[in-house]
């Protein structure tokens, strides 16, 4: 990587080691203020089966091995993955035609728009009728979460692509359509990536909602059956996977934005 | 000049070419010849309409009027065979040298073999070699100019449009790459349009200045460059490049006083 070869001023270097250690121990002390003070009016105030830090802790490796639950997880993570990809295609292709097509943006940017607006609670009781309570209408509901926000940013993108670019490819005569993937998608991934992470975030929220109306398994199901059967230590243990997922995926997207695009950032900014 | 219109080895062919923006009249009734052989460099006033003068000829920009020819084709979109150097570079900050430099030759479907063979040379001819898995963003102006520039020979064009390319580069640079190009130019000759603010760097260049002037502007002078080449630094030494530098300033000065006499008559 070009970044371990460039010479870093070792002062410097201290420096920002100190500043990260100092926020390290921040964060790490309001989190301890956070656990102890749930775990102090839960003890003083509640019933013995709301959960507290201390019996989540416990519950945690029962959980993790239990193979009900890892089946759950598995499922909502494949659903959200399947879901994210489908999201990613299509909505890659119907932003480039908004981004670079008056045509087209004129005639779909309003039900984008009314679409990526609306709640998506209220269209997963819809998708269980058109396809069933069934990991389908999991997947049709991830979805519908995720395509809006990756449409409403590749078009933003696309639409913000340097016209020298764009005259470039004119010049050297290149195909519109070749120069839609050739130049104005590449052009757009930084706008692309942006909107996958916050299609994550919102997949994770369709395929969890999903599972509560539709009462098909995986980690939102378990979360909700738990919690009814009072055993909520276990559903904050599926609380705290999907808080993982979320993480994982972010810092998955972070990653590639800085492995795959290391030309975007530097190439304006220094 | 009356010779060259009916120059058969006249490769660029402009008549009657007019271009507006709306009620804005950029340039009107432009007419001239460029040779085979020959650059031609394009100065005049910011705002006179040099670049969309360039980018019409490209085929970028659709003219109002007129023609343009490119030997026996008549123009009216970008054409095999024209290539541009962009004033701001031009390149794909996502594609390596190698990727940038290979562009146009992909988009006019050569093949993987021909493709191994070219870019590698042009990058090479550019002083670019060993940089080819470089991006943009790791160079400096002047090397990422090089880099558009063998992107633009690599198509092996006929004729070479250059939009201002060296007025994005510091001073020292720029007077290398100027050396570099003229070098360049003298291994292959082609025609050449050169698009420039600066008037040593259209003289030092051109073997004829065109000088844009007037609202809208046309081709108010053209002034013949008759130095010898292969031209090096030891031509900016020379007497006559002194005076015809002189020459080209004087009349691109002159345009504010007519302008001044234009206002008063009405």
């Amino acid at each position: 990587m070009v970044d371990s070869t460039m010479p870093v001023d070792p002062a410097a270097a201290v420096g920002k080691n100190a500043r990260a250690g100092d926020a390290l121990v921040a964060r790490l002390i309001a989190g301890a203020v956070i656990l102890c003070g749930w775990e102090i009016v839960v003890r003083l105030s509640a019933p013995a089966f709301v959960a507290k830090p201390s019996t989540i802790a416990m519950a945690i490796p029962r959980v993790l091995v239990d193979p009900a639950f890892l089946a759950s997880a598995a499922a909502t993570l494949a659903g959200v993955v399947e879901g994210l990809a489908i999201a990613l295609v299509v909505g890659t292709i119907i932003g480039l035609a908004i981004g670079r097509s008056r045509l087209v943006d004129v005639t779909l940017r309003l039900y984008v728009n009314i679409f990526y607006a609306l709640p998506m609670l209220v269209v997963v009781p819809l998708f269980a009728l058109w396809f069933g309570y069934t990991g389908a209408a999991r997947l049709v509901t991830v979805v519908f979460a995720s395509v809006f926000s990756i449409i409403v940013n590749v078009a933003d993108g696309a639409r913000a692509v340097p016209q020298e670019y764009v005259e470039v490819a004119r010049s050297f005569r290149a195909a519109p359509l070749r120069s839609l993937f050739d130049v104005v998608l590449p052009a757009s991934t930084p706008y692309l990536l942006a909107g996958l992470r916050l299609a994550a975030g919102r997949a994770l929220i369709g395929a969890v909602v999903a599972e509560f109306i539709t009462a098909v398994s995986g980690i939102g199901y378990f979360i909700l059956y738990n919690s009814r059967t009072y055993h909520e230590s276990e559903a904050f243990v599926g609380v705290l996977v999907l808080a993982g997922f979320g993480v994982g995926f972010d810092s998955l997207v972070g990653w590639c934005t800085r492995r795959f695009l290391p030309w975007y950032r530097r190439d304006r900014g220094a | 000049m009356s010779s060259a219109e009916t120059n058969a080895a006249a490769r660029i062919r402009v008549r009657g070419l007019a271009k507006r923006y709306g009620a804005f009249e950029v340039f009107r009734d432009v007419a001239f010849d460029v040779g085979q052989r020959e650059v031609v460099t394009i100065v005049g006033a910011s705002g006179c309409g040099k670049t969309t003068l360039l980018r019409c000829l490209d085929g970028l920009l659709p003219a109002d009027g007129g023609e343009i020819w490119i030997d026996a084709q008549r123009l009216a979109a970008p054409i095999a065979g024209v290539a541009m150097v962009f004033q701001h570079f031009g390149l794909f900050p996502w594609k390596t040298v190698y990727d940038n430099v290979a562009y146009g030759l992909r988009m006019a479907g050569a093949s993987r073999e021909e493709i191994g063979r070219r870019v590698p040379h042009f990058i090479a001819l550019v002083g670019l070699a060993g940089f080819e898995q470089a991006y943009p963003y790791q160079m400096s102006g002047g090397m990422q100019q090089r880099c558009g520039l063998a992107r633009a020979l690599a198509i092996d064009p006929a004729v070479l449009l250059m939009d201002e390319p060296f007025a994005a580069v510091d001073a020292q640079t720029r007077e290398i790459l100027q050396f570099e190009l003229l070098r360049i130019w003298e291994g292959k000759p082609t025609s050449m349009i050169f698009v420039t603010h600066s008037i040593e760097e259209a003289v030092l260049m051109g073997d004829r200045v065109f000088v844009l002037k007037g609202r809208p502007s046309r081709v108010a002078e053209t002034i013949a460059i008759d130095l010898p080449r292969p031209r090096t630094r030891a031509t900016l030494r020379l007497p006559r490049f002194a005076e015809l530098r002189e020459r080209v300033w004087s009349t691109l000065m002159s345009e504010a006083r007519q302008a001044e006499f234009q206002l008063s008559g009405g």
